[in-house]
């Protein structure tokens, strides 16, 4: 029989290889173009007789080192039968490793270069920064500074959060509703814009320090101040994460223990910490790593209290010096990669809040009064204390000169006017970097958790990698992958969006697998079965079906996309202004009234994308940030 | 060893009971008294108040009205953790980061039992459920029987007056559970300790309990032994919810204190109770396996097959009684050849003689 078979027969069986073969030399050779280019250069002059004579020679120029990891990159998945029988699936996979390849683990990979790249001899790689970097008493100060802001901060708010969280899942406090949406609003706002509330509040002509309490000795800036501030924007992640196991912790388990004798505290102590320990830990790490990441509260309220972040800024952007910049960059990148690490053993591991059948979850215990209350209050002073942070801004934006002149204006309303081309860049980039950052999420989400092919642990975990990575690492890690030829796309708006989508995209990845563990593969499955094909299967039935959480994903990125100052700061260019760095340089250098009013007006367009989701999703503002 | 533990155990008194949630009357009125050292089942479909009852008694719930009394001790006002109470739950609530000793010690150590006791009393209860030697493992390596040795073995060991159980059967496979039945009831039984046992399968209430109370939309239905509710249910609820499913209306022809005759579809029945309304319409419980069902017309009522279905070890038939159509169960056990019918064949039927009780 097998000799029987023609050439044409032949041909159709081995189609799909032929497909991937084509397949593989076209994304090859685009790579290559992408990576490297061969330019002419001068080789010798040599002037014979009067005569010049120039030879040139081809040089090859861009990262052929590139080019081969993504030769092996795209290798991978070709070990996997299952794949080489599906074309558009084989396809899929090497170009989510070629981009991960590409936009995410080649910028920060160059930063750690740029740390050992020698400035006297090009081209060398040597120690020489960081003996630098060793004999500058500065370096060490920011060091040791940035890991015990990242401790302290992350310790407390970690503490406090749990506290809430307890609070208002488990017991039964009035004001439930809105207490929770208090709590959490500061994870609405740019992060800086809490330390700019701070300032209007408690700063040297502060409404509190100054006008009410006349204290004029002491001062919010500093490290006392950042702490605050971390707190305020950190406590609503604990608070999330916790919330979340709270609620789905088996409450028969703490009956259980009631009924056993043991009394309040004992049940806390023996059985309820023990439990939630995991997720503790978990929000410790992901809140040590904002913390350290933070760029612009140090900026705005930090005094003279150096912290890596803002260091690596400064020697970069003010002192001109990218390598000690880069060095920094690397310090501030290790401890964020341990913590990401550790949470990533963390969650792997077996969670104890797995719940079997006929338990009960999230029932409101009946505590005592004397237990109760001492939590509601703290719960409804933090609550307040947002609101009055909230309060501060839009008043200071409506009043003439806040410090000096409480009049009512409506003068910096109308000056915003104004900045109307960089709210409308920020707000092109932020929308394509959501749209871009939801769209590779949700389909890089459908590949590591439905498929399996060599290489989808890799695969996954560069893709949650840059969740670790500060905003400030990735601008610089971006600006010295594609300063050069032959990318030379510094200074453009792609390079922004891009890093936008890439920086955001693990919680677009998290909110897809999630969502994607709660659809039945049998759905899938059918679809296949009644001969759609892949790409048909997910288009008709995994994606509407995963549409409330890519909405979900495009919005988170469009928010922080649009709040985002570390990145923007380095690679926002005089053609490509945006609207927080425009705001952020108000805040330090302009009017205080002027810069609530940038800060407002950001708030308010976060609000109305929070309210654009909740229409198409039914999905609250606590639900799209849960996925963080 | 395990013959040796005796339990000083104590009645269960519920005194009008009432539970009332926003908008739902979860438990309405309820009274009901648990002799020492027997089990009373709470039977019922979801949502009658079963297990809000149960978790009243444990302290996990406040009644809105009535009163709990342990022994002559009023608890109602007792937090879960001051009661003589232990509870098996549904999911076993087994603390998954302790051990399995760890597990059962727990209450003792709550209970503040001097350190030195802890051991020998952990061991008592491990080797009362057959539990020895698996003292180092963890709650998930074990197998869901045995989990759910594990929550008895905890529960008994802090010595309660009273033993709670939540559905605690439901999580296992259909031959486990009939197995762990006689087992729980074999326990329970040896120590006299006084138990409630919540479950909504009428088969698991009626092997285990002494006395087993029906409960609808909050309200106590009836309360009795196993057979009493099998030969005299109180109402057409009952009677249906104990798998009676036969309940068709009769004709009064007449009652005294003796009793009661009646007529259904022509055959005269003779009640052994009056019914409690002498002028009321009446119904009548004909218990399946009661029914004879004879070929062509040798019996009195005529009827015809609809459908045949192997029960266990039972045959049922599903008939339709000739004129009215009334659907009628009839089980046949040990059927001889002859006694298997076509669908749509000619019978008839032989309604009993005798019955223990009228229905109005």
């Amino acid at each position: 029989m097998a000799n029987s078979i023609s050439l044409s027969e032949r041909i159709r069986n081995h189609r799909p290889l032929l497909i991937i073969a084509v397949v593989q030399i076209v994304v090859l050779t685009l790579v290559a173009m992408w990576v490297m280019d061969i330019v002419i250069v001068e080789d010798t002059r040599e002037v014979v007789d009067g005569v010049e004579t120039i030879t040139f020679r081809r040089e090859l120029i861009g990262d052929p080192l590139l080019f081969v990891l993504a030769a092996i990159g795209m290798s991978l998945p070709l070990l996997s039968s299952r794949l080489r029988r599906e074309p558009v699936m084989m396809l899929a996979v090497q170009l989510a490793i070629v981009a991960l390849l590409i936009f995410v683990l080649w910028p920060v990979a160059q930063v750690f270069v740029e740390g050992f790249e020698s400035t006297e001899v090009e081209g060398t790689y040597s120690l020489e920064h960081f003996q630098r970097l060793l004999t500058k008493p500065m370096v060490a100060r920011a060091t040791r500074n940035t890991l015990w802001l990242g401790v302290t901060s992350a310790t407390l708010s970690t503490m406090i959060g749990a506290v809430v969280a307890y609070t208002l899942t488990l017991t039964d406090i009035p004001w439930k509703r809105w207490l929770r949406i208090l709590v959490v609003i500061t994870l609405i706002s740019p992060p800086f814009a809490v330390s700019f509330a701070f300032i209007l509040l408690f700063g040297r002509r502060g409404l509190i320090t100054y006008d009410i309490l006349g204290i004029q000795e002491w001062s919010i800036y500093g490290a006392d101040g950042i702490i605050l501030v971390q707190l305020i924007s950190n406590i609503p992640l604990a608070v999330l994460i916790l919330m979340a196991v709270f609620a789905s912790m088996n409450r028969d388990l703490e009956d259980a223990a009631e009924d056993l004798g043991a009394k309040t505290f004992r049940v806390l102590r023996t059985i309820t910490f023990p439990l939630v320990t995991p997720a503790l830990l978990t929000a410790w790490l992901l809140n040590f790593i904002s913390s350290i990441s933070d760029f612009g509260n140090p900026m705005l309220i930090g005094g003279g209290f150096q912290l890596l972040a803002p260091q690596a800024f400064i020697q970069r952007v003010e002192l001109f010096d990218p390598q000690l910049s880069a060095a920094l960059a690397m310090l501030l990148v290790i401890p964020a990669l341990i913590a990401f690490g550790a949470q990533h053993r963390i969650s792997n591991r077996r969670s104890y809040v797995t719940v079997t059948g006929g338990a009960r979850t999230g029932h409101v215990r009946k505590l005592p009064g004397w237990f109760k209350w001492p939590l509601f209050s703290i719960v409804l002073f933090l609550g307040l204390f947002n609101l009055l942070l909230y309060g501060s801004i839009f008043v200071g934006a409506l009043v003439k000169n806040w410090g000096f002149d409480y009049t009512p204006t409506a003068d910096h309303l109308q000056a915003l006017l104004v900045t109307a081309n960089q709210l409308k860049n920020s707000l092109v980039v932020a929308i394509a970097a959501g749209l871009l950052g939801g769209f590779i999420g949700i389909g890089l989400a459908w590949l590591v958790s439905r498929q399996r092919f060599p290489g989808r642990g890799a695969l996954d975990f560069s893709g949650t990698l840059m969740y670790a990575i500060p905003g400030t690492v990735v601008g610089i890690g971006y600006i010295i992958a594609f300063n050069a030829a032959p990318y030379l796309f510094t200074g453009t708006f792609l390079i922004i969006i891009i890093a936008y989508a890439f920086r955001r995209l693990p919680v677009g990845l998290r909110s897809g697998v999630a969502a994607d563990k709660q659809i039945d593969p049998s759905l899938e499955e059918a679809s296949l079965d009644l001969g759609a094909s892949r790409p048909r299967t997910f288009a008709k039935i995994t994606f509407p079906l995963l549409r409330t959480a890519f909405f979900a994903g495009v919005i988170y990125i469009f928010i922080r996309s649009m709040t985002d100052l570390s990145s923007a700061i380095f690679l926002s260019s005089a053609k490509t202004q945006l609207f927080t760095v425009q705001m952020f340089n108000v805040m330090v250098r302009g009017s205080a009234s002027q810069a609530a009013a940038f800060a407002a007006l950001l708030i308010v367009i976060i609000l109305l994308a929070l309210g654009i989701l909740g229409r198409i999703t039914g999905k609250s503002f606590v639900d799209v940030f849960r996925i963080a | 060893m395990a013959s040796e533990v005796t339990f000083a155990t104590a009645s269960i008194r519920l005194e009008n009971l009432t539970k009332q949630y926003k908008d739902v009357l979860a438990v309405d009125d309820l009274t009901l008294e648990v002799e020492p050292g027997t089990l009373v089942c709470l039977l019922g479909p979801s949502g009658c108040g079963k297990t809000t009852t149960l978790r009243m008694i444990a302290g996990f719930e406040d009644p809105t009205a009535g009163r709990i009394l342990i022994g002559d001790e009023d608890v109602t006002e007792m937090p879960p953790y001051s009661r003589p109470t232990a509870m098996v739950f549904q999911s076993y609530a087994l603390f998954p980061h302790m051990t399995v000793y760890e597990n059962v010690a727990y209450g003792l150590k709550a209970r503040r039992t001097p350190k030195d006791e802890i051991p020998g009393k952990v061991q008592e209860a491990l080797a009362l459920m057959e539990l020895v030697g698996q003292d180092e493992k963890s709650p998930p390596q074990l197998s869901g029987g045995q989990q759910q040795r594990v929550a008895l073995a905890r529960a008994l060991v802090i010595r309660p007056k009273v033993l709670l159980f939540d559905e605690p059967l439901s999580n296992l496979d259909a031959q486990l559970r009939v197995r762990m039945r006689s087992e729980l009831r074999d326990i329970q039984h040896r120590l006299g300790i006084s138990s409630v046992y919540v479950t909504h399968d009428q088969e698991e209430a009626f092997s285990i309990a002494d006395r087993v109370a029906i409960m609808n939309q909050g309200k106590l239905t009836q309360l009795g032994s196993p057979i009493d509710l099998y030969q005299r249910p109180a109402d057409r609820f009952v009677a249906e919810f104990v798998g009676l499913s036969n309940v068709v209306p009769a004709e009064l022809l007449g009652s005294n204190d003796k009793g009661a005759d009646i007529r259904v579809f022509g055959q005269e029945i003779h009640s052994l109770q009056a019914p409690s309304d002498p002028k009321g319409p009446v119904s009548v419980v004909l218990r399946p396996e009661a029914i004879e069902i004879l070929s062509g017309s040798k019996g009195a009522v005529p009827a015809r097959v609809r459908s045949m279905a192997y029960v266990g070890p039972l045959l049922r038939y599903m008939v339709a009684v000739e004129g009215d159509g009334t659907e009628l169960m009839v089980d046949l056990s040990n059927p001889r050849m002859d006694e298997f019918y076509e669908d749509g064949a000619e019978v008839s039927l032989n309604l009993p003689k005798e019955v223990p009780a009228l229905l109005s």
